[in-house]
């Protein structure tokens, strides 16, 4: 009878184990792992940073192409404020954030708790803490990256091409500014899908939730752009007769929470650079520290539901 | 010498609110495979989690490796490997890849981790089928890999939560197989809990015997089987009246006789009553076929454990 090639008897395994600490990095790298193998998500990671390729084009068009005055100033670029430009790039690129978010992260905890995944996780030397830390910080880093990257990219661009422009003389904080807003949506989906997912079983459950919520709320804000342009008796009208009230429930969604809070890092109202003045009524940024105060409430209140659904035994009451 | 305990409770008292899980429970389980019996709601599950750090105590404590359940959660739970009772597994990954990450979980560096993934899939019968998504897997290969990546790590303890659920005969016989071969000669202790009593008869070696939250009974299954007086079954080619009437006569008790098999107890040695057994039957001309120290079954020890 023929012997096997190798020993396939059991062996212990005696080579070295890790301090039983920091295991919230291993549960986030196979989330990211498992993140960035869906094809889905590169394909909207992609779409997320559109309009920075249409700013880039335009101005690189604009700047080789369009007349330029005695003196070699642009009339364009003239007018320009670069940080609102940021800004416009950050509000579009939301709603791809948040699919992104709903792909990688809906199922987070929803598909562990349909397969009892918790057991394999808190078996071993993981605490809850490391797992719903890890879970969040692999959400939140994938969201940072989509987000980051192109606006830092776009940032050294402009630095590149048109400083000359006013681009840093503007704002000369525009840098750190930027690296401030950057993890507002970040943290906010990554918390948001935690609390959400750990009320279910099935991770489309948890999608379809998370996105009722956010398209009730936008739907919600678009409501509030009506009244802000009857208010103003037309989108040419005078934006001082809207009411304040409208001004802030304008903010009063998924997207608007982290758009207000944007404007409020950057330190500007915003404007459309390719709308002109016949375009949508801009909202002056919002109160700073109500905003602020929500988001953290908000980002709270997930992670709470998240640690009171986690739970390494079931209990019984008797 | 005496056994080494590998766990350890003290008056230990776990409660779910109001419910009483386990009252007041002082055991120690030694080295080797050791059986947890107990119908369901005994407490067996809740005294694994309690081992594991899960559960905080109402009173009492407790060890494992000679590690504090209370204080020492995590470096236990890096010693100790679990089988749970559910199916469990991570979605979206291969077999390698989830027993991979839990052994990473437990803390072995991600190339070791991998390789190890690899040895203990090919252990455990699951190589062929390695880079298919856990998912697809039958309840039999579910099970495998629920043991494939509980000793990944090379745990000292494997607390293993009815390995044989849900399984076919066949299925049955290669996980418990596997379980014996794992905790026999290895290095590994186990604490099997189940309520099948020959699946623990098959593995295990002691048993501890739980219900309504109290030990009802331990010790080495071979104890646990043996009769008070140490009483002999006797098998005869056929029945034969004379044979009793000839050990009765000889002072010897007949405690039963179920067709041609005789139990019988004399005072003294087995090797005397053997001695007395075989002049009684060349006295009753009969044809000695069989003859065994008498014992019950664990099933029997088992319901007499419960009071029943």
């Amino acid at each position: 009878m023929a012997s096997p090639i190798a020993d396939l008897s059991y062996r212990s395994y005696d080579g070295p184990l890790l301090p039983p600490t920091m295991r919230w990095w291993v549960v986030a790298k196979s989330v990211m792992r498992l993140a960035i193998r869906k094809k889905g998500f590169w394909v909207w990671a992609n779409l997320s940073y559109y309009w920075f390729i249409i700013l880039a084009a335009v101005f690189y068009f604009v700047d080789v192409l369009a007349p330029t005055l005695p003196g070699g100033a642009n009339p364009f670029f003239s007018r320009i404020v670069w940080k609102d430009q940021f800004l416009d790039a950050f509000s579009i690129a939301q709603m791809f954030l948040f699919i992104i978010a709903l792909l990688i992260g809906a199922g987070a905890i929803a598909n562990d708790n349909r397969s009892n995944a918790l057991l394999v996780y808190l078996s071993k030397p993981c605490s809850k803490l490391d797992y719903l830390f890890g879970k969040w910080m692999a959400i939140f880093l994938i969201l940072v990256a989509i987000t980051g990257v192109p606006t830092l990219l776009f940032f050294v661009y402009g630095l590149l091409s048109y400083r000359h422009y006013g681009f840093i003389s503007q704002d000369p904080a525009l840098f750190w500014r930027l690296l401030v807003m950057i993890p507002v949506p970040a943290a906010f989906h990554a918390s948001a899908c935690l609390g959400i997912s750990s009320l279910f079983n099935q991770g489309r459950m948890a999608g379809a939730t998370y996105a009722g919520i956010y398209f009730l709320s936008l739907f919600f804000t678009k409501a509030m752009v009506v009244i802000q342009i009857i208010a103003m008796d037309g989108p040419r009208g005078d934006p001082s007769r809207v009411p304040s009230i409208v001004n802030t429930l304008f903010y009063a969604s998924v997207d608007g929470l982290q758009i207000g809070l944007a404007k409020v890092i950057l330190q500007t109202d915003g404007g459309h650079l390719l709308s002109g003045p016949g375009g949508p009524p801009v909202p002056p940024a919002p109160n700073g520290w109500l905003f602020t105060a929500l988001y953290l409430l908000a980002c709270g209140g997930f992670l709470a539901i998240a640690w009171q659904r986690v739970r390494a035994v079931e209990v019984v009451r008797g | 010498m005496g056994r080494v305990s590998v766990a350890t409770t003290s008056n230990l008292t776990v409660k779910y609110g109001t419910f009483t899980a386990l009252s007041d429970i002082t055991l120690e389980i030694p080295e080797g495979c050791v059986g947890l019996l107990g119908p369901n709601g005994a407490g067996k599950t809740t005294l694994l989690k309690a081992f594991l750090g899960f559960l905080d105590p109402a009173a009492g404590s407790g060890t494992v490796l000679g590690l504090d359940i209370q204080a020492s959660g995590r470096e236990i739970r890096q010693r100790v490997g679990l089988m749970p009772e559910q199916d469990c597994h991570i979605p979206g990954m291969t077999a390698v890849g989830f027993v991979a990450f839990a052994g990473e979980l437990a803390g072995m560096p991600s190339e070791q981790a991998l390789r190890r993934a690899h040895e203990v899939l090919e252990y455990c019968g699951l190589g062929e089928a390695r880079y298919r998504n856990v998912e697809t897997y039958s309840t039999g290969m579910k099970q495998r890999i629920k043991l494939a990546q509980a000793i990944v790590h090379g745990p000292k303890l494997l607390l293993l939560d009815e390995p044989t659920n849900g399984l076919d005969p066949a299925g049955r016989v290669q996980m418990l197989d596997l379980i014996r071969s794992v905790t026999h000669g290895k290095g590994v202790n186990a604490i099997v809990s189940s309520h099948l009593l020959p699946d623990v008869e098959r593995v295990c070696d002691h048993v501890l015997v739980l219900a309504g939250g109290k030990v009802r009974s331990s010790g080495l299954i071979k104890e646990l089987k043996r009769l008070e007086g140490h009483p002999v079954d006797v098998e005869l080619r056929e029945a034969s009246e004379e044979f009793a009437r000839q050990v009765e006569a000889a002072g010897a008790k007949l405690l039963s006789a179920e067709r041609s098999v005789y139990r019988i107890q004399m005072p003294g040695l087995p090797e005397e009553t053997a001695a007395q057994v075989m002049r009684a039957a060349q006295a009753a001309g009969a044809q000695v076929r069989g003859f065994h120290v008498a014992e019950r079954s664990l099933e029997e020890a088992f319901m007499e454990a419960l009071g029943g």
